[in-house]
């Protein structure tokens, strides 16, 4: 028996993966529940386990750093002893039906718009990128489908023969047809086979090249040119046969790049030393599914929303003596330090229950009020920046605050946090402070429509009742959405935070 | 004198080190201990022993197959000096034109023995002795014949690859000890000029690092040339009495062995050549086998040092060398070359030649990697009918799933230049099919590759 291992279906709106680790080896043998390796989307880490006891067959496609979509092959567990043998029986039959090339079942496949948000009724077909009559795989990406939201494909859901019913433009709405798949058996035609399903598939999609285990191989002289560039070939589409990259393709990516490198050459000239190549080295990595989905939502927000920034500034001194006076006490009653974090968070979630506004967001043409404060707390985690959530803040203690905070705080830490730890939040604090941030304009966490930044406690000279006084200061911001929240809505918010703070007995008595 | 780069040793890395660096602008020195540049190779190896080859294998043509082709003479009378001499005018017209190729490029040439004072200075000891300078420096010193204590070596009757190239007479009876390139390719010229030659060697094969087809095959056609092979034996001692050496073995059922002849040839290996080179005082590093460490830059373990060739890992090859030499030349002027060390061919020149280019059989099969195999007799070609080179087979390896070439192995005639084939399809990842789908000219001996990968593809030779 062998048992095919399946990237599992993670979160609703999580389309692909990237293998981060494999902590097995090709061949090993593993028992079930042993952790086989890290899958990293772009909300979380997780981490697979095996499903039954055997030995591991990692699929060539899952290798590390691999993106594979939902129901992607991983890996083959060979169940039982002798194991090995019986692999290459498995092996030998999907070989053997590959030569007869893939039959109809007479089956048909109706796909329809899915449900994609609770709020989306109708959406429009972007692309297609399968024609009609093509020989589709298994979750091959059918066409990209536009939501007033977000875009997102609709890969199959068997292989077969695809039948266009939605041109592309068409506006649909959620449960119309999209298309037809007359679903067939066997294995996929493949490339170098000569039989006769192979040269009809290959006849009937003319304009999807072959992709090929050489698509992306640079030519000799091509990887050399890309190496000197700083270019990787991953990122470099090749033009030559199946897909190979030869060296004109080489020589262009370089082109694309050329003019910003003149620029600096010309700098360089002026200096007076050259500086050895050797020491100039250029990297390059690929971005983590987490850092792209990062860079995309945050510029979409500074796109979609009317974003600006208020500050005020923070005397710290009050919460600062509390804190001492009653550090060990906390301590020894709640078995938990008590930070600044609590203080900041009670703050707020006050304040939020007072304006609103701050704790809403915009869904199409209506505004969403939440009468709980669910405080998104940046935590900065090992792969960049995560997010995740103290539910009902609002009536939390401030031990039950810090509690909440140090938990998820490890959890990132540990890359173990859950996704839905990580969504709903109403409203955000980030602290820059810890970096040693004077000042800045945090970015709204879409949807929320306003994040709170705290930044660095500086003493310095300010001004009480006539006289100069030192005081441990910090600057706080606020950024919001000002398509739902007035000045006077967010000037008084951060005005308020700033009260509590500076004499935290309000409180106590709500006032 | 101060240098961007100094290379020592003027074999085919060296070199070629050296005129990839002055053709990208480098000041260049190039440090040789002998009077003739070229090292090993063009001296005392590659060349000489290719020249030796050819004239042998016209002799053996003119005995053994003339009168077939039906050209009836008396059998031509080997004039074996003027053999060796002719083999002398093509090391030296090969050794002349690396002298020449050195003044174009416009190359310091310092004939004496060179040494590290430090990192930057080099002392060379010839006629007179000099100290030079260099911001760089290629360790391009070569190898040197290996040799056992229990082996006498007098250089006269018992001799390497380098007296077997100028001996005064042909012997009667050539005892060959290891059973590698070298010995059979030496082995060859002197069986054809008539020695009986016999060939002792500790593994259990021939050319052991081959695929294992190659090694059956040639061990097959040499026997038939006369060749006798004592495989899995081990040598105890060589020893000269006065005309005659004597070899005592131990064979592979524990009995001891006697094998009497006028000459034998030791060619169990080579060893780097860094003596006296004074490396480990300036922190040259050397393995535990004498080679030097290098890094993926082919840089010691000082910095701006590097070293290449047979004195580092790796195949023991001119041409491996020579990408080697022009890898660190471009690599030390800010360029990024890289070698493929799996696709650099493994040649024997016996006839017929073998050459050999990526995984053999063995290693493919130890990986668990999924292959096809396909092979072409050379019997089947009618190109190889026609000169009456019918012994040998192209063995073509590729990936059971995606038909991408893994290896590919030939024995027959020219093998050597078709194995180039090989490496450019390989190179560009091409699958089995893709080079059966190529037009080869017909009649050649390369349609033989062609067929192979026919039958790697799917079984469907159609010459068969």
């Amino acid at each position: 028996m062998s048992l095919q291992m399946t990237v599992p279906a993670v979160g609703e709106s999580i389309t692909e993966v990237t293998v981060a680790k494999w902590l097995v080896e090709d061949g090993d043998t593993v028992e079930l529940d042993d952790v086989l390796c890290e899958l990293e989307s772009d909300k979380a880490t997780f981490e697979l386990v095996a499903e039954a006891d055997g030995v591991i067959t990692i699929s060539p496609d899952a290798q590390e750093d691999a993106v594979l979509e939902i129901g992607a092959l991983l890996c083959t567990i060979e169940e039982g002893e002798g194991a090995p043998k019986a692999a290459a029986t498995s092996e030998s039959a999907p070989a053997a039906a590959a030569s007869e090339g893939p039959k109809a079942t007479g089956e048909v496949l109706d796909m329809v718009v899915p449900t994609v948000g609770e709020s989306i009724s109708e959406v429009t077909i972007a692309t297609w990128t399968k024609e009609d009559g093509d020989f589709v795989e298994l979750d091959d990406l059918l066409c990209e489908i536009e939501s007033d939201k977000a875009t997102f494909e609709l890969t199959a859901e068997a292989q077969g023969i695809l039948r266009v019913i939605a041109q592309e433009g068409d506006t649909l709405e959620i449960g119309a047809p999209i298309c037809k798949i007359e679903v067939m058996e066997g294995d996929a035609p493949a490339a170098t086979s000569d039989a006769a399903p192979a040269a009809e598939a290959s006849a009937s999609a003319p304009t999807s090249s072959n992709s090929t285990y050489a698509t992306g191989h640079a030519s000799p002289a091509a990887a050399k040119i890309l190496a000197e560039k700083g270019i990787d070939p991953a990122t470099v589409k090749g033009t030559g046969v199946d897909g190979r990259i030869t060296k004109e393709d080489a020589e262009k990516a370089q082109k694309t790049a050329a003019p910003k490198k003149e620029a600096k050459k010309s700098e360089a000239a002026a200096a007076p030393v050259a500086a050895n190549p050797e020491d100039r080295v250029q990297r390059r990595e690929k971005m983590t599914a987490l850092r792209r989905t990062v860079s995309r939502r945050l510029v979409s927000v500074k796109n979609e929303t009317a974003m600006l920034t208020t500050f005020n500034e923070v005397d710290m001194k009050p919460v600062m003596d509390l804190r001492k006076k009653y550090k060990e006490m906390f301590k020894d009653k709640h078995e938990i330090g008590l930070g600044f974090m609590s203080f900041f968070t009670k703050a707020v979630t006050v304040a939020l229950q007072e304006w609103p506004a701050v704790n809403a967001y915009i869904d199409g043409n209506e505004i969403v009020y939440n009468d709980y404060a669910d405080v998104s707390i940046a935590v900065s985690a090992p792969k960049g920046l995560v997010v995740p959530v103290i539910r009902n803040a609002e009536s939390l203690s401030l031990a039950g605050i810090e509690k909440e905070v140090r938990r998820l705080a490890l959890k990132a830490r540990d890359n173990k946090l859950t996704i839905p730890e990580m969504e709903g939040g109403t409203f955000t604090i980030t602290n820059g402070g810890v970096f040693g941030s004077m000042l800045s304009t945090p970015i709204i966490n879409a949807p929320q429509s306003a994040i709170l930044g705290m930044h660095n406690i500086v003493e310095r000279p300010v001004a009480i009742n006539g006289e100069v006084q030192i005081r441990p200061i910090m600057y706080v911001a606020l950024s919001y959405d000002h398509r739902i929240i007035d000045g006077r809505e967010s000037v008084s918010f951060l005005k308020r935070v700033k009260e509590l703070l500076e004499d935290p007995i309000r409180l106590l008595l709500d006032v | 004198m101060t240098y961007d780069l100094t290379v020592i040793g003027s074999g085919p890395g060296g070199y070629i080190a050296a005129i990839r660096a002055a053709q990208l602008g480098m000041k260049v020195a190039l440090i040789e201990k002998y009077n003739t540049l070229g090292g090993t190779c063009l001296n005392v190896g590659c060349i000489p022993s290719k020249a030796l080859l050819d004239s042998s294998e016209l002799y053996h043509q003119a005995v053994h197959r003339f009168a077939e082709h039906g050209l009836e003479a008396e059998a031509p009378k080997i004039n074996f000096g003027k053999m060796i001499s002719r083999k002398g005018e093509v090391v030296k017209q090969t050794t002349d034109g690396i002298a020449f190729l050195m003044k174009k490029n416009k190359i310091d040439v310092y004939h004496g023995f060179g040494s590290f004072v430090d990192k930057n200075t080099i002392k060379i000891e010839g006629e007179e002795s000099k100290i030079i300078n260099s911001q760089k420096t290629i360790i391009a010193t070569g190898s040197k014949p290996v040799m056992l204590p229990f082996i006498e070596f007098d250089k006269k009757r018992v001799i390497t690859s380098t007296e077997a190239l100028e001996l005064k007479e042909i012997p009667k009876h050539l005892i060959v000890i290891g059973g590698g390139v070298i010995g059979l390719e030496l082995g060859s010229v002197y069986a054809r000029l008539g020695a009986e030659v016999t060939v002792v060697e500790y593994a259990d094969a021939l050319i052991p690092t081959m695929d294992v087809s190659m090694g059956k095959e040639i061990q097959r056609v040499l026997k038939k040339e006369g060749f006798k092979f004592n495989l899995k034996t081990k040598v105890d001692s060589v020893k000269v009495e006065g005309e005659e050496v004597v070899v005592k073995a131990t064979d592979k059922k524990g009995k001891e062995v006697e094998i009497k002849g006028d000459y034998c040839l030791v060619s169990i290996g080579r060893r780097p050549y860094t003596d006296k080179l004074n490396c480990e005082a300036i922190g040259v590093k050397l393995d535990d086998r004498g080679r030097v460490e290098v890094d993926e830059h082919l840089q010691t373990s000082v910095d701006g040092i590097y070293a290449i060739g047979d004195v580092v890992k790796g195949a023991m090859l001119a041409h491996k060398a020579e990408e080697e030499g022009v890898f660190v030349a471009e690599h030390i002027n800010g360029q990024k070359p890289h070698i493929n060390y799996k696709l650099i061919p493994g040649v024997v020149y016996t006839w017929p030649e073998v050459a050999s280019v990526g995984y053999t059989e063995q290693e493919l099969k130890e990986s668990k990697r999924a292959y096809k195999s396909g092979s072409f007799p050379f019997r089947a070609s009618g190109r190889a009918r026609a000169s009456m080179d019918i012994d040998g087979l192209v063995k073509v390896l590729s990936d059971k799933e995606t038909d991408e070439i893994l290896g590919m192995h030939i024995i027959g005639p020219r093998a050597a230049d078709m194995i180039s084939e090989g490496v450019v399809a390989m190179e560009y990842r091409a699958s089995a099919e893709d080079i059966s789908r190529m037009s080869h000219a017909h009649p050649t001996y390369s349609e033989a590759i062609k067929e192979a990968c026919l039958a790697a593809t799917g079984d469907r030779a159609l010459n068969m």
